[in-house]
């Protein structure tokens, strides 16, 4: 065959895998992007509402200290309700997060469940919940109407509950603070009233 | 010598039948969200929505047919042009009204695809790709060399099609995302 021939043939073979690299690499991109979107905790319409009072409660922690959660907060500071369980496998990924992002913004971290004290002395001692506001109420649950888990809420130093949600992930707690910053009640609202406005 | 090339003539054939056959089966797989982004255009009284969503795959599955048979390539292309030319003044008078959250109801990497002016772009430039197979084709003995570069040819240029196709995807998706 002659060298042009050859030529031709090996360039046409470097051209189509040139062409197949360039398609998976845009492929990724697409991937990349799905990755990158803004995921906000899950809010459904559980009351209260964002921008509601909450109702005010009184609870008493596993080292049997009383709490109060609703109404304004003495100290005046933010108060958040961590909804866990200890047969969610989720909460305890989640867990450790809540914990971090307390050390950045500075709230009160409650961490609710509910059902038997015996039921729960392995979850304390395993994730050291003994040093945390850990409350079992079931009154609490109801009276914010958590359905799934885990599930939190950000009640501000007012008594009025800022943000709340499903929390599976960092960005999903995160989304909460952020909801909080901007006035919204979740970043789906945001996003549906960006929408909006285009 | 006048005309168009006879590679570049099969290789645009081939492309054409390529395009029009994915086109085709790609709305006869997912009939129902075809079905409803023509609905989304709002261009057909609703009476018509339902015949004419059924009648597009069929024409484009005609046209990739009529790519098939050497001596129908320009009635083929023909026939593809007016369909692109359909759905570029779909898409510009959708574009015009400011819809363009609408599907375009025309992506192969799946899912929903807002309208956009590289839409309309991408449509003009395959117009221009069926328009140049109505030139008359040049007369000129076709080789072992044509045969052996027509397949990459034409892989390359799926694969090219396929590229674009999920670059609009991506930008898409990224107006999308804040």
């Amino acid at each position: 065959m002659e060298p042009l021939v050859i030529s031709n043939l090996v360039l046409w073979v470097l051209v189509l895998g040139l062409a197949a690299v360039v398609l998976a690499l845009l492929r990724q991109v697409g991937v990349l992007h799905e990755r990158i979107a803004p995921a906000g905790a899950l809010v459904g319409g559980e009351l209260p509402t964002v921008g509601d009072e909450a109702p005010v409660l009184e609870v008493a922690d596993w080292r049997g200290e009383v709490l109060r959660i609703g109404g304004p907060n003495a100290e005046n500071i933010e108060t958040l309700l961590f909804f866990v369980s200890p047969s969610c496998s989720v909460c305890k990924s989640v867990l450790p997060v809540v914990c971090s992002v307390r050390d950045a913004e500075k709230f009160r971290l409650v961490i609710a469940s509910d059902g038997e004290r015996d039921e729960h002395v392995a979850f304390v001692e395993t994730h050291g919940l003994a040093r945390e506001r850990y409350v079992l109420s079931a009154a609490l649950g109801l009276a914010y109407q958590v359905g799934r888990l885990p599930y939190a809420v950000l009640i501000g130093a007012d008594g009025v509950v800022k943000a709340r949600g499903l929390v599976n992930q960092r960005e999903h707690v995160e989304s909460l603070f952020e909801a909080r910053d901007r006035g919204v009640a979740s970043l789906h609202e945001y996003r549906a009233g960006r929408e909006m406005t285009r | 010598m006048s005309g168009l090339d006879p590679f570049v003539h099969q290789l645009l054939s081939l492309g054409g039948l390529l395009l029009f056959a994915s086109a085709a089966l790609h709305k006869l797989r997912d009939p129902l969200s075809f079905r409803s982004a023509v609905a989304g255009y709002r261009l057909l009284p609703n009476a018509l929505v339902g015949p004419v969503s059924r009648a597009i795959p069929w024409l484009e599955l005609c046209t990739a047919a009529a790519f098939l048979i050497p001596s129908a390539a320009p009635r083929a292309a023909w026939l593809g042009v007016v369909l692109l030319v359909i759905y570029a003044v779909a898409i510009g008078a959708n574009l015009a009204r400011g819809r363009r959250e609408i599907d375009c109801g025309c992506g192969l990497a799946g899912g929903a695809r807002p309208l956009g002016v590289s839409l309309l772009l991408r449509n003009i430039v395959l117009i221009q790709g069926l328009l140049a197979l109505l030139l008359p084709v040049a007369a000129r003995p076709w080789s072992v060399i044509d045969t052996a570069a027509l397949l990459p040819a034409t892989g390359t240029l799926i694969l090219l099609y396929a590229a674009i196709d999920v670059a609009l995807a991506n930008s898409a998706r990224q107006r999308e995302v804040f």
